[in-house]
């Protein structure tokens, strides 16, 4: 009795069939970026969220950590999949700035006459949407096309003109927030990007191979945490994205991604290219997890802004 | 736009040369038409006694679908086999087969080949032959 419980048990744990989730099978709807779309870690796929297939409608929600030491980003968020043809996602950021930061970019703007100020956080809402336009990344293996899809980011940034207070509680630049403080120009903008995503069943040594490649056009400065434009420069440009990972067993990926970025403010908002090394565990169709190692290249006071970042995506 | 167009064709030309080669030596690596047919023999009871999948084999013999099924994977997968079966998008014309419904299929599948002890390599290297029809299997009815 015990024997054939546990041999129905180790059924249902192998079998995704008994779950809730969509039909697709485990992992090729990837993990959830930090900006809410689904995909990598840093850049989106062209897979639509969820694991849904042709006839289904299916969500994730997603909670991403990113630890840099004086900055910390804590994003949130949920998204849609309709049909596995279009995506709709949500997306709250939040990038703890702490006060040893706020105290040099005080202590830079009044000649060192201020040298203690508290931290801040910016915060960032995304909204996005997505539309696979042609190709099936898992089940076109005859053939070299990838899926492609086309997306659009509109993202605003909350603190824009949030002020930054002193210890002492007064405002010396009202009406400022850091990202105008850095030189950016406005508080919003829209993103809008191509991924082409395929999959090699089998494609090196018999594990499977994921390619990503996505083009961006951006007004955005640090994904616009730091706000859009510039004074100099209010148009768009043209970023690369990209991932490669191999899955060397069905619940495991590994790979690296690599994210460039337009460095419009230079100075201390200087960007330069992301690049991360991720691992990522499917354990089942209900949830993955993904640690990674990200270096963002540079920020504010953080010449070496690295750091750990953790991901967990929950499909419904 | 101009270096949008020419990546996408370096990437195509790249990816071209890993599409859809059979496998040199799977077949007898994986011991031959003997294991397709353990697999397919366990996939077939999983999936006529799945609620959703089962009615769709009404009236199909599983011994024949199981030498078809065999037949065809071999054959795919370069093996000495001839498929003798019909066409795909012919069988499939009868009843429309969803997309949940041939993913559904194609979990019961894995699912056996990892019961019958296939390394996770080899179940890949399968599915990459088979993985083609499925454009020839869902909604094929007119």
């Amino acid at each position: 009795m015990i024997k054939k419980l546990f041999f129905c048990l180790s059924l249902t744990s192998l079998s995704p069939l008994a779950l809730a989730t969509g039909s697709s099978l485990v992992a090729t709807g990837g993990i959830t970026s930090f900006e809410g779309t689904a995909g990598g870690g840093i850049t989106p796929w062209a897979m639509i969220a969820g694991y849904g297939s042709k006839e289904e409608i299916h969500g994730t929600g997603a909670l991403q950590q990113l630890d840099l030491g004086e900055y910390q980003l804590r994003t949130v968020g949920a998204a849609i999949g309709f049909y596995d043809r279009v995506e709709l996602s949500v997306q709250r950021q939040n990038l703890k700035v702490e006060s040893g930061i706020v105290s040099n970019v005080f202590n830079l703007l009044t000649d060192g006459a201020v040298n203690t100020a508290p931290g801040t956080d910016i915060e960032q809402d995304i909204i996005g949407l997505k539309v696979k336009v042609f190709g099936d990344a898992v089940f076109d293996q005859n053939s070299p096309w990838p899926q492609v899809s086309v997306g659009a980011q509109y993202k605003k940034n909350r603190d824009f003109d949030t002020s930054l207070p002193l210890s002492d509680g007064s405002v010396p630049l009202p009406d400022t927030g850091v990202p105008q403080l850095l030189g950016a120009t406005e508080d919003a903008g829209t993103d809008f990007y191509v991924s082409a995503s395929k999959l090699w069943l089998g494609g090196a040594w018999g594990n499977n191979v994921l390619a990503n490649v996505t083009a961006r056009m951006t007004k955005a400065n640090t994904f616009g945490l730091l706000g859009f434009e510039s004074a100099a420069d209010d148009g768009y440009e043209l970023e690369w994205e990209g991932s490669v990972a191999l899955l060397p067993s069905p619940s495991t990926a590994v790979g690296i991604e690599w994210r460039t970025q337009t460095n419009r403010l230079g100075g201390l908002a200087e960007e330069k290219t992301v690049t991360d090394l991720f691992i990522a565990y499917f354990p089942n169709k209900h949830w993955s997890l993904t640690a990674a190692y990200v270096d963002l290249g540079n920020l504010p006071f953080d010449q070496k802004a690295s750091g750990l970042y953790l991901s967990a995506t929950v499909n419904l | 736009m101009k270096y949008l167009r020419t990546s996408l064709i370096l990437i195509v030309t790249l990816l071209a040369g890993c599409a859809g080669k059979p496998e040199p030596g799977l077949y007898e690596e994986i011991g031959g038409s003997e294991t397709l047919s353990k697999v397919f023999g366990l996939s077939i009871n999983r999936i006529y006694n799945d609620p959703v999948l089962g009615p769709h084999f009404e009236g199909v013999p599983k011994s024949h679908l199981r030498k078809m099924l065999t037949e065809q994977t071999c054959a795919l997968i370069g093996g000495p086999c001839e498929y003798t079966g019909k066409g795909m998008r012919e069988s499939h014309q009868e009843r429309n087969v969803t997309e949940a419904e041939f993913y559904r299929l194609v979990e019961h599948v894995q699912q056996a080949m990892r019961l019958i002890g296939l390394s996770f390599e080899q179940e890949n290297r399968i599915l990459a032959a088979l993985a083609p029809l499925k454009e020839d299997i869902i909604y094929q009815a007119r």
